[in-house]
């Protein structure tokens, strides 16, 4: 289908023009079945006028290469026609590398991550793979990936910044502060937090850190380490470590920790998550959003990326390539840079981003299963009794010095109702929010209808 | 190039409001997705008109290189990073750490969703589980049904435990599973293997591990320590058996862990996997025709001279050949040259002609230097040289023959440079090299040459095994050109299915394919760490090495040894085969010795000599070694 669409479409033609020859093109009971309520079809089609009229152009036609036969091989995934995507693999992988040009690197790892579907849809087996041995490698793989992302792209610490200036701004005054991460990781973040706190005139009294993740062992150093630093600024801390998904806690009570009793009443929760798409964090969102609403936090912070994870193959797939081709864009091209350079790069892509590309790809997409998942995580947590609180005043502000002092060009931030985007070039990669639950006594209206 | 962002980009601006044509509501959709919003309708408001700017261009060589010689190591810097902590000092090591708490586990089943949320809005079936990926492309039998979900008590921790399964929705099983493999559940947690994924990490890890060495040398070249190892072999273990269910775990297991762009492991596990892939499906010579077709499409003079160059110059894997080759080579000439100009003191008005019938696969990378000796070390009249150089091709290729017309150019002008009389022809031969027609060469050039070289460098295992005893028949057929010397270099693996040539029935075996697999294994773990070793980081070069062993893989894997011409045998194996047809062994000189061993001095540690073993009486040549692993075998032979 998606080839004869291209042939027909004159090379001289527009792109509006071949778009809407291809609109007008005859629907395969194939293809109406991914499209309910998408625009799937659109946004393939869409890409497809572009390749056909683009082609002309010259230059650009590797990258335009790249885009037609990924999305031709998405395509045969999506109609599971499993032989034919087979065919289109090698070229892909010849055209495309992990050290070149941005168009090359993302198509290096979607191509990848083609490979790997089209495996695991003969072998009929989806499921992430979760040996112990490997998670500890992996973690730490991904902990180093994640400092040179730190340093590569002003991600890691937007989100950081962002979430911290939440936590100052929403708890100013409390003195027993209570921090639950849902995905601990390194715990990266919150030195910074430690850092703001401990330079006040009046410390907190007491400062607890519960943080979720999949390795007891990585928890316990994550741990050590903050109680470390902690210690080093005079701060009183005691981490809690849960090994686990956040979905699969049944007790609102086991989060809260032993001392929940007496502490409750004076002491102020934060729960703070930030999302990607290496591995699935909370093991069943609804669990999740269940146990938020029993837990009505004092704050909820959330940094998620805009890009869907649920929906259709090709939907899916469509949407993170532009995305991900966002993501490597921003990282730059810089042939020449130096060679230390470029293998942080190439480190953060393949330990971070190509890994979340394999996920999105993957059967089920980034849960790798059917389960239905909260796809815009402000509507779940309206419902479950929540509204957002603004970040116009410190974290924006912080976000904006945060660009300022970098020179990485092309960066966006938006504020849009109460969340903050980060964007490059137009494109929101993503979104800061932070949430309180509603007073049903007050009957503050709601800020914002709804949020994209 | 630009960038496929901001093609996309573009591209969004002339479409803000895609129109999805309505469709049917297909069965398998539970949830409509009533208020999704195009994830482009909203965002691209304007073009964005940043561009990257301009890439500079790498510096353009056009030296023709004529040394084998690399200048320098200092690609092997693994500073470790500097740039990382914004905060706090993260040690690597301390995330490492053994025993600990117990598996996590969790078989909740997730809640019926419309019960708790209505349907109207962001939720989504993902209709992955419910239509497409149906496994009905095997061959093999249905599997017998998973077993149910393990129970909660977590496996021991020191054997490996694959996921829990989050089974897909019910309706899943309804759709197209009923192939060769149910859709699979792997509660079993019984693979018996224990796998250490510790080691390699530090080498691929995020900004230069310092622990390289100490992996590498654990590690070895061998595999043997390698996870990627223990499951292919495995795996391979299993298809023999038909074991189907086994097959399908750790394949599952082998594509969650392998990428063609990871470590040595990952590599190793990404291109065997897709052999054995295309052994089960019965496509190998399909999709090593793809494979090969797509490497043809897109290769130029230009990549493959940077690949080759690069080769050279960081392993002496393919120079080590070149250098023992030339060093024999030359002086078996001047011998002859001068043997030619005191026999005949009235021909001393014609130089002595020399002729090369060049069987390899190297794109003349070799003969720069063998012109240049030719020119300094000729006592008088330099000889007169021509090369015949012969390239294998499985199916007529117009990249191979532009690739051959730019060579041809440069080798033509690099001669004339060094005042070597010359002429140089190319003889594109597609398919098996025995039934290359020798004699229609015209190698004597009317009975004009003085002397005939034959250099074998990769090329006699383009001799497909096989009934009729081909490769000994052809060895024998160069015989029959009475050449001055041939030199015979070949990559020293044992990947022939029986020590006689064996008839396609006997290479079918399954004993003959867990043979090849084997070896197969052990030879390209050691290429692949070497090359892992030897190339920086981020090299385009060295994917394309990578790629084209990958090719060998799936031939070895997944095709008919009576087609493969990536049958390598040892140079013990080779050694007989020319004894046999009537060669006897030229031992390289000290002149030609300590060349090669200079040679290798100037690369990274790791590489050796190696004499053959005393315990083989027939043995000729001499080895390069990778961590004391043979991996190259070089010999000369005379009638």
């Amino acid at each position: 289908m998606l080839q004869g669409v291209l042939s027909r479409a004159p090379a001289t033609e527009s792109p509006a023009a071949a778009a809407m020859k291809a609109k007008r093109a005859p629907a395969s009971p194939d293809e109406e079945e991914e499209g309910e309520g998408r625009p799937a079809r659109g946004k393939r089609q869409q890409l497809l006028g572009l390749g056909s009229a683009a082609a002309a152009e010259g230059p650009e036609t590797r990258g335009l290469r790249l885009l037609s036969l990924l999305l031709r091989c998405a395509e045969a995934v999506a109609m599971d026609q499993l032989t034919e995507a087979r065919e289109l693999l090698p070229e892909i992988a010849e055209l495309a590398s992990p050290f070149g040009s941005s168009p090359e690197r993302v198509a290096a790892y979607f191509g990848d991550a083609l490979c790997a579907r089209v495996l695991s849809s003969y072998l009929g087996a989806y499921s992430p793979l979760a040996l112990r041995p490997l998670a500890a490698a992996q973690s730490r793989r991904v902990a180093g990936a994640f400092q040179a992302y730190n340093a590569l792209s002003p991600l890691v610490k937007f989100s950081h910044f962002t979430a911290n200036q939440a936590i100052l701004q929403a708890l100013d005054g409390e003195d027993r502060l209570h921090v639950i991460d849902l995905d601990i990781m390194q715990g990266l973040q919150w030195p910074g937090l430690f850092h703001i706190l401990a330079s006040r005139p009046r410390k907190p009294r007491s400062l607890r850190i519960t943080g979720l993740g999949a390795s007891l062992d990585v928890l316990e150093a994550t741990g050590r380490r903050l109680a470390d630093f902690a210690a080093s600024l005079g701060l009183p801390f005691e981490f809690h470590p849960i090994e686990g998904k956040i979905g699969h806690v049944a007790d609102a009570a086991a989060l809260l920790g032993p001392r929940h009793r007496q502490q409750q009443q004076d002491e102020a929760t934060v729960v703070h998550w930030m999302h990607h798409c290496l591995y699935d964090v909370t093991g069943s969102d609804l669990g999740t959003v269940r146990l938020l609403r029993r837990l009505r936090p004092k704050l909820i912070t959330i940094v998620e990326q805009d890009l869907g994870h649920s929906g259709d193959f090709l939907g899916r797939f469509v949407e993170a390539l532009h995305y991900y081709s966002a993501l490597f864009d921003a990282l730059g091209d810089g042939a020449g840079a130096a060679a230390a350079e470029s293998d942080e790069r190439h480190a953060v892509e393949r330990q971070l981003l190509g890994a979340e590309i394999r996920n999105i790809v993957a059967v089920g997409g980034p849960k790798r299963t059917g389960e239905v998942r909260v796809e815009r995580w402000g509507d779940e947590l309206r419902r479950a009794g929540f509204r957002p609180v603004s970040l116009a005043g410190s974290p924006a502000t912080q976000a904006r010095l945060l660009l300022g002092m970098y020179p990485w060009k092309g960066y966006t931030l938006v504020e849009e109702e109460a969340c903050l985007k980060l964007g490059w070039k137009d494109l929101s990669l993503l979104t800061a929010s932070a949430w309180e639950p509603t007073d049903a006594a007050a009957a503050t209206p709601r800020r914002g209808s709804q949020e994209t | 190039m630009d960038t496929l962002f901001r093609l996309v980009s573009l591209h969004q601006h002339h479409h803000h409001h895609p129109q999805a044509p309505p469709a049917p509501s297909s069965p398998d959709q539970h949830h409509h997705h009533h208020h999704h919003q195009s994830p482009y309708s909203s965002r691209s408001t304007s073009r964005s008109t940043t561009s990257t700017g301009s890439r500079s261009s790498p510096a353009s060589h056009h030296t023709h290189t004529h040394h084998y010689y690399p200048h320098s190591h200092s690609h092997y810097n693994n500073s470790s990073n500097s740039s990382g902590s914004y905060y706090y000092y993260y040690d690597p090591a301390a995330g490492a750490g053994g025993g600990g708490g117990g598996y996590y586990y969790d078989h909740h089943q997730p809640a019926p969703y419309q019960e708790e949320c209505g349907n109207d809005h962001g939720f989504y079936m993902d209709e992955d589980f419910s239509s497409s990926s149906s496994s009905r492309h095997f061959h093999h039998q249905p599997s017998s049904a998973a077993p149910p979900a393990a129970p909660a008590n977590p496996p021991p921790a020191s054997s490996p435990a694959p996921t829990p399964p989050q089974p897909p929705p019910a309706q899943s099983s309804a759709g197209g599973h009923g192939g060769l493999f149910e859709a699979a559940d792997f509660s079993f947690p019984q693979v018996d293997i224990d796998l250490d994924f510790s080691s390699p990490a530090s080498s691929s890890g995020a900004a230069g591990g310092s622990g390289t060495a100490a992996a590498s040398a654990s590690s070895g070249g061998g595999g043997a320590g390698r996870w990627a190892a223990q499951l292919l072999l495995e795996c391979a273990r299993a298809v023999a058996a038909r074991d189907s269910q086994r097959v399908q775990q750790l394949m599952w297991m082998l594509n969650e862990l392998a990428s063609p762009y990871g470590d040595v492991d990952q590599k190793l596990a990404s291109y065997f996997l897709q052999g054995l892939f295309a052994r089960l499906t019965t496509s190998g010579p399909r999709t090593l025709r793809t494979l090969a077709a797509a490497s043809d499409r897109n290769a130029s003079f230009e990549s493959t001279r940077r690949t080759a160059l690069k080769f050279q110059e960081l392993s002496p894997w393919t120079s080590f050949g070149h250098v023992a080759a030339n060093g024999a080579i030359l002086e078996s000439f001047l011998e002859a040259a001068a043997g030619a100009s005191s026999s005949s003191s009235s021909s001393s008005s014609q130089p002595p002609r020399l002729h090369i019938l060049d069987l390899s696969n190297t794109f003349c990378t070799q003969w720069p230097t063998l012109l240049e000796a030719l020119a300094t070390r000729s006592s008088d009249d330099t000889p007169h040289l021509s090369i015949t150089t012969v390239v294998p091709t499985a199916a007529p290729s117009a990249a191979a023959q532009r690739v051959m017309r730019e060579i041809a150019q440069r080798l033509e002008k690099f001669a004339r440079l060094m005042g070597v009389p010359f002429s140089f022809r190319t003889v594109h031969h597609a398919g098996d090299l025995a039934e290359l027609d020798l004699d229609g060469l015209d190698l004597r050039e009317g009975g004009a040459t003085t002397a005939l070289a034959i250099n074998c460098v990769n090329a006699l295992r383009g001799v497909a095994p096989g009934g009729a005893r081909r490769r000994d028949a052809f060895v024998a057929s160069l015989r029959r050109l009475e050449p001055r010397v041939v030199t015979v270099v070949e990559e020293d693996a044992d990947l022939v299915a029986s020590e006689s040539d064996a008839s396609s029935e006997e290479a079918n075996t399954d004993a003959a394919f867990m043979k090849v697999f084997t070896e197969g294994l052990r030879f390209f773990s050691a290429y692949m760490d070497s090359l892992e070793e030897s190339f920086p980081k981020t090299s385009n070069e060295r994917l394309a090495l990578e790629r084209a062993a990958g090719r060998a893989i799936v031939d070895l894997v997944s095709c008919p040894a009576s087609e493969s011409a990536e049958r390598r045998e040892t140079g013990a194996s080779w050694a007989r085969r020319m004894r046999s047809a009537g060669f006897s062994p030229v031992a390289f000189s000290d002149d030609v010795a300590d060349d090669v061993r200079s040679l290798l001095r100037r690369y990274r540690e790791g590489w050796t000599l190696q004499e053959p073993g005393t315990d083989d009486s027939a043995a000729a040549g001499v080895f390069l070694a990778w961590k004391e692993q043979p991996v190259v075998w070089t010999s000369a032979w005379r009638p």
